[in-house]
């Protein structure tokens, strides 16, 4: 009893501390967040000491996670006074009114025009500029003396390397990165008018462009952040086409890791136009909430301040956006002068949904999986599929009749019931039993139940966060018949579950064997080590596992994954070279990516199941068996298995379901790489939820849709399990 | 030490009829059993007078108090399981002594009664085991001293030597008697055994399909079966029955075979058709016997031999003393001592 | 057998497990190597040796410090008491919750009880996306948002199905016998419940509880949503940060990943023993 009562008491303790602290002084203070991180987090840190109004309560969130976390939490008047975030986000925050006016805080005249542009909207201003970045041209002096004027030049300079240089990195496959290259043959990723601007002539040139540099080995496939990083710091690439952010990787305590300088991107040859990267305006923006209040507008006056550019350009060389806080830093010039060469980018929210279909296009064709017209016209109908407006209002006249109806129908049949004894009877002797569920059932009800059906009911409806109506089964329409497109097209709902039938049979195959298996051998009547066998052969299911995905996509990176190497020391054995493969670029390869990693975490539940299973299976029946003159396998096959088999269905059961629904595997290893082909129904709901617009109906009838297939599939395994059941007796 | 009083005790699972109102009267000090066939409610009268199940219509009384709507706890009654059903995670003297906590008896009370009962029962050595750690017999002897130590005025056994082997069964039969006649109570003990039955009970209660076939002293219902069912189900090896018709002061069995009424026998209209029940121990070889016996089979007990064979058509156990019996083939003629008469309709004893 | 068979057949049973063990041990070696290496040259490691060993990730992650108005705290340290009270917590409130109604679900026949477990099962196989946005709205009505109070119950009504399927069948398992001897014996249906059953299915209850704390400890998309205050995360939180879209820091994240895994590696370590019996009397045995 004891020890029980402590640990009560801490429980207690550690609960009340934080919430009395944070009951008496959280009010008067400014909430900030931000997704900075490394230089410019200290700077910010610098800055907030020089700062004399109310303290400052700073969280800093991913920046993938910033935007659906203000979405989620400032329409309740949660989350923050002031936050930092780039510009483009704007037009969708101004939609959802998780924005307003900043008013006294900007500065009239402060700025230079395109951040002025980038945070005005209906000549209003929605956010405070800070900071501009783009991409520029970072050049190593070490292996380059004079630079070429244009790209063409620098693509020649590659045959004067040396071996295992580039000549150039940058992320090739990635819209944010090419989009440079586009502007340079007059393209554009939006539109003015909202449509798709990654198509036509213009996209195809800048295709072609990159094409060329690839085949030529100028510049290294499938590169990401990190890798063009990793290439410039070492000194195996000659030039890095990338923002302000690798600056401050290379610096280290002992000054730069290579010798390098900035300058402005070059010139495209073969358009004569030039390189003009995306500029982001990161802006300082304020919630309805905070922009009411004079201290936060104070705030976000001083981190827009002469002295704190010059303070972030000095710590994190952030380019400002004031005209007049020039910096002495060539680096830092460097970006200035690209940010007056750059294109800004749109603040339509439109533009949320381009990415995704121009970044997979991308990919698919630089992979050389699909011709580059074809390519780019399905990008197309993909955006605007997402664009596509929400279905036609209608009447919910028929659901609540329906609704009516059946509740009047069940009241009925109640009445009808609760008048006869035998009923009264059944009531009265379940009252003592219900005491003991009462509280399951309030608290599974509310928390659970009643968000699921509230997410059901949902499904029923359409249009953006904001404008929501009723839209009757047009979702589910929409999901079956694959909004109109073939039903077997990548994305569809029909694909993503012959995918997600696929994944989930070969997993649970994948764990009932190897579960099997290791089991069998576990539970051996000898067996030296049995101990340490089992605590070593558990630990996968003691991993988290989204650090078990993460872990496992790092094993199958391209660059410095634990596979590659073993495919390359292998090649190495054998005396030829194996290029490394890009697991995530072909659908076989990536899709076993994500089944060895699930199958790695799974299979120690089922094998812990089987020796649960097998310490059930009477010694006398296998005595009787070899007795009968049964092989081991014989025995095992026709004894053994028959009988564990009724206690391993209901395993295999929760197995599949799980599987079914397994989000973090395939959305954390593959990412749905390459194109969605390997998204499963549930990573497919998730991502129309929070990446495409925030169609929750949309979601929502995916997620219904998911429910009804399990529930048949469960109700056919539970047959199958009973039939089984019934075979071996009780 | 209670006398215990059932007035129609009726229990129903749904449309089940389970219990079939039961009314009987056990007196103070008694030893009853009560007898039949797996199913036929024993069981489920016994959790009914314990109180672990609810009785549908009716009332149970002890000693004059109603106790019908009482919780277990409140009936002062101790019972030993057919699982013993000990406490696996408790030591033996804990299983023993929880009772008494429950009770919050005083711990010196508590420690005398354990140790007085474990000296009683020979399990002093186990009392700081585990239920796990012990043999079957010591376990059944466990769930004894568990119901012993409270000292209630009821006791009662669920087929508490159905997990024992034989010989150690007929040493525990004889404990059990001989703690009930040591301690006082008044004592239920239910059990599918006829031999346990007959051996321990000084009340006998048949019970067949939730209805009370017979109650009464081993040796009355063994000498007067109130119908067919009792008949068959006690005494061993089981009574044989005839088709038959009363002619005169005779039975004529289907074979034309008459056999005389013994004196005793009831009187019965002549001509009726009946069923006649003969007790395997009820006849005699006599050359003068009327019933010619084809023997089957002979199986030697020692004291006795069990000869299996044919009556006409019908097959027939009789049971001889000593130990040479007939040989296969042989054809005996028997004389019956003492036979019973049943309507072939009802099963009911004609008396 | 012949010995030299017996001894084969040992040889191979110990091979196959041994290769088991190296896929069950190679990514976790693999990620505590990466955790400990200093270089940052992107080259395939294949053996699962840190290149230029370095504590220099660890001590950052582990260190890793805040400033909460003007006093600096040692973030990471409340950060990890953070996930363990609110795992424990969670198992607590989820085990509490799911005992009596387990219970009752093993031992009494009641109206609506076909049709809850039904629903039980249903909430299983909703995927959550859906639900995740009514339940914010629930929390913020309750003023639960951004308290580790709400997310503890987010956790734990979401563990109660499984936990209450686990032990239903743990209940189910231990003979009726023993109740009705400790009601015979003088005990309430209550106390025949706490005093025989409970310590009874204890391994069961440990397991269900095990499973209740990891559920709570590794999530993250949930907590993420939640909580807004770096003094509330959860370590899964704080680890997004290292393995972002666009900037990823595999060494820190690993040095990270390894230290989150720590705490439930020992709990299972200590718990593997029941782990079996858990199981073998559990909820996946129908």
């Amino acid at each position: 009893m004891r020890p029980w009562r402590w640990l009560v008491a801490v429980l207690v303790a550690t609960w009340l501390l934080p919430a009395a602290a944070r009951a008496t002084d959280r009010d008067g203070r400014i909430r900030l967040w931000h997704a900075w991180r490394g230089e410019e987090e200290a700077a910010l840190a610098e800055l907030l000491e020089s700062w004399d109004g109310p303290t400052v309560e700073v969280l800093a969130v991913p920046y993938d996670a910033l935007s659906s976390k203000l979405g989620s939490a400032i329409p309740f008047g949660e989350g923050p006074d002031i936050f930092v975030d780039s510009h483009e986000r704007l037009g969708e925050y101004h939609r959802r009114e998780l924005v307003a006016d900043v008013g006294d805080a900007f500065e009239d005249g402060a700025y230079v025009g395109e951040a002025v542009d980038a945070v005005t909207i209906d000549g209003a201003r929605f956010g405070v500029p800070l900071s501009m970045k783009s991409l520029a041209l970072y050049v190593n002096d070490d292996l380059v003396a004079v630079v070429p004027g244009d790209l063409e030049g620098i693509a020649a300079l590659a045959e004067t390397l040396p071996e295992g240089v580039v000549a150039l990195a940058y992320e090739a496959n990635n819209a944010y990165a090419h989009a440079a290259i586009l502007h340079a043959c007059g393209g554009r990723l939006l539109n003015d008018d909202d449509s798709f601007g990654f198509v036509g002539p213009a996209a195809e040139t800048s295709i072609d462009v990159v094409l060329d540099l690839l085949d030529a080995g100028v510049v290294p496939r499938e590169a990401d952040g990190a890798l063009v990083t990793n290439l410039f710091r070492s000194g195996k690439a000659a030039f890095a086409m990338s923002g302000p952010w690798l600056a401050a990787d290379l610096a280290t305590p002992e000054g730069d890791a290579v010798r390098y300088h900035v300058e402005p991107l070059p010139l495209l040859a073969r358009t004569r136009g030039r390189l003009q990267p995306l500029l982001t305006v990161e802006s300082a923006m304020l919630s309805p909430s905070g922009a009411a209040r004079p201290e936060v507008r104070r705030f976000a006056a001083f981190l827009a301040s002469s002295a704190a550019a010059a303070r972030r350009a000095e710590r994190a060389r952030a380019v400002t956006a004031r005209t007049d806080t020039p910096s002495a830093d060539p680096i830092v010039r460097a970006f200035a002068a690209q940010g007056r060469a750059a294109v800004p980018m749109s603040t339509r929210p439109a533009m949320r949904a381009a990415w995704e279909p121009a970044n997979k296009a991308l990919r698919k064709i630089l992979r050389g999986d699909a011709p580059v017209t074809e390519a780019l016209v399905e990008a197309e109908h993909r955006f605007a599929m997402v664009m596509r407006p929400p279905p036609p209002a209608r009447s919910p006249t028929i659901l609540l009749v329906v609704i009516g109806g059946a509740l009047m129908f069940g009241a009925v049949v109640l009445v009808q019931r609760a008048r006869t004894r035998a009923f009264r009877e059944q009531v009265r002797r379940s009252i003592p039993a219900w005491l003991w569920v009462a509280h399951a059932v309030f608290v599974v009800g509310v928390l659970v139940v009643l968000p699921l059906l509230v997410g059901t009911a949902t499904s029923l409806f359409g249009g953006p966060p904001g404008d929501v109506h009723y839209v009757g089964a047009a979702n589910f329409v929409d999901i079956l018949t694959a909004r109109g497109g073939p039903l077997l097209a990548s994305g569809s709902f029909w694909l993503t579950l012959l995918v997600t039938v696929l994944w989930t049979v070969v997993n649970v195959a994948l764990h009932v064997g190897l579960g099997l298996a290791f089991g069998i051998l576990l539970a051996r009547p000898v067996l030296r080590m049995r101990a340490m066998y089992r605590v070593l052969l558990i630990i996968p299911w003691a991993v988290p596992n989204y650090v078990t995905a993460l872990a496992w996509k790092g094993m199958f990176h391209r660059q410095f994954g634990a596979v590659t190497g073993a495919t390359m020391a292998l090649g190495d054995w054998l005396g030829v070279t194996i290029e490394p493969i890009a697991w995530f670029s072909r659908f076989s390869t990536a899709f076993t990516a994500n089944v060895a990693t699930n199958a790695w975490l799974g299979f120690p539940f089922m094998m812990v199941v089987t020796v649960a299973a097998l310490g059930s299976v009477p010694k006398d029946v296998l005595e009787a068996a070899e007795v009968d003159g049964a092989s081991r396998w014989q025995r095992f096959r026709h004894v053994t298995l028959p009988m564990i088999g009724p206690s391993l269905v209901p395993a295999v059961m929760l197995g599949a379901i799980w599987t079914f629904n397994m989000f973090n595997v395939v959305f954390l290893v593959s990412g749905g790489d390459p194109d969605g082909t390997t998204d499963i129904l549930v990573s497919e709901a998730y991502r129309w939820a929070f990446t495409r617009d925030a169609q929750y109906g949309y979601a929502a009838a995916y997620a219904v849709l998911i429910f009804v297939l399990l529930s048949g599939i469960t109700r056919g395994l539970d047959r199958i399990g009973a039939a089984a059941k019934a075979k071996v007796g009780p | 030490m209670v006398e215990i009083r059932l007035r129609a005790v009726s229990k129903r699972f749904g449309d089940t009829v389970v219990l079939d109102g039961i009314d009987a009267c056990f007196p103070d000090r008694s030893f009853v059993v009560l007898v039949g066939k797996s199913g036929c409610g024993k069981s489920t009268l016994l959790r009914c007078i314990a109180g672990l199940e609810e009785v549908t219509e009716g009332g149970i009384e002890f000693g004059g108090r109603d106790v019908t709507r009482l919780a277990p706890r409140d009936r002062d009654v101790a019972m030993v399981f057919q699982s013993y059903a000990l406490y696996p995670h408790m030591t033996v003297r804990r299983n023993l002594a929880f009772g008494l906590e429950l009770r919050k008896e005083k711990r010196a009370v508590i420690d005398a009664r354990v140790a007085e009962v474990a000296k009683l029962l020979e399990i002093e050595h186990l009392l700081d085991r585990h239920p796990r750690a012990l043999s079957g017999g010591q376990r059944q002897r466990v769930a004894m001293g568990r119901a012993i130590v409270r000292r209630p005025a009821v006791f009662m056994f669920d087929e508490p030597l159905s997990n024992l082997d034989p010989t150690l069964r007929n040493t525990v039969r004889v404990d059990i008697r001989r703690m009930h006649d040591d301690l006082g109570a008044t004592t239920i003990y239910v059990t599918h055994d006829q031999v346990e039955a007959m051996t321990l009970a000084d009340v006998l209660v048949v019970l067949d399909r939730g209805v009370v076939q017979q109650i009464g002293a081993p040796i009355d219902v063994y000498r007067n079966p109130a119908n067919r069912f009792v008949a068959g189900f006690v005494g061993s090896p089981a009574m044989n029955f005839l088709d038959g018709r009363v002619v005169d002061s005779t039975v004529e069995l289907a074979g034309g075979v008459r056999v005389p009424l013994p004196e005793g026998t009831p009187a019965v209209a002549a001509g009726k058709t009946v069923v006649v029940g003969i007790r395997p121990h009820d006849v005699r070889r006599d050359p003068d016997g009327t019933v010619a016996f084809v023997v089957e089979l002979v199986e030697t007990l020692g004291s006795h031999v069990h000869v299996h064979g044919r009556v006409g058509d019908a097959v027939f156990v009789a049971a001889f003393e000593g130990h040479t019996g007939p040989k296969r083939g042989e054809t005996l003629s028997l004389v019956v001592d003492r036979l019973h008469l049943f309507d072939p309709e009802t099963g009911v004893a004609l008396r | 057998m012949t010995p030299l068979r017996r001894w084969l057949q040992a040889f191979a049973v110990h091979g196959v497990l041994l290769v088991g063990v190296a896929f069950a041990l190679y990514p976790v070696l693999w990620v505590a190597a990466l955790a400990f290496s200093g270089s940052n040259a992107p080259e395939p490691r294949v053996l699962p040796w840190p290149s230029e060993p370095t504590l220099a990730h660890l001590t950052e992650v582990v260190g890793a410090t805040a400033d909460d108005g003007g006093e600096t705290i040692w973030i990471f340290g409340r950060q990890l008491l953070n996930s363990l009270v609110v795992g424990a917590a969670t198992a607590l409130v989820g085990v509490l919750i799911a005992i009596p109604t387990a219970y009752a679900l093993a031992r009494f026949e009641f109206l609506g009880k076909r049709r809850g477990m039904g629903v039980l099962l249903a909430t299983q196989m909703f995927p959550a996306v859906a639900s995740a946005i009514p339940l914010y709205l629930i929390l913020e009505s309750a003023g639960l948002l951004n308290t580790r109070t709400g997310l503890v119950l987010c956790y734990a009504s979401t563990a109660v199905p499984f936990a209450i399927f686990q032990l239903r069948a743990a209940f189910e398992a231990i003979p009726v016998d023993l109740e009705e001897a400790a009601m015979v014996d003088g005990a309430t249906r209550l106390g025949a419940f706490v005093r025989v059953v409970l310590p009874v299915a204890r391994p069961a209850i440990a397991v269900t509880s095990l499973f209740a704390f990891m559920s709570a400890y590794n999530e993250f998309i949930l907590a993420a949503t939640l909580l807004d205050d770096s003094k509330m995360f959860t370590l899964p939180v704080m680890l997004q940060r290292f393995v972002g879209e666009y900037d990823a820091r595999w060494e820190a994240f690993a040095a990270g990943a390894l230290v989150v895994s720590l705490p439930v590696m020992g709990l299972f370590y200590v718990a593997q023993r029941h782990l079996v019996e858990g199981l073998a009397s559990g909820g996946v045995k129908g």
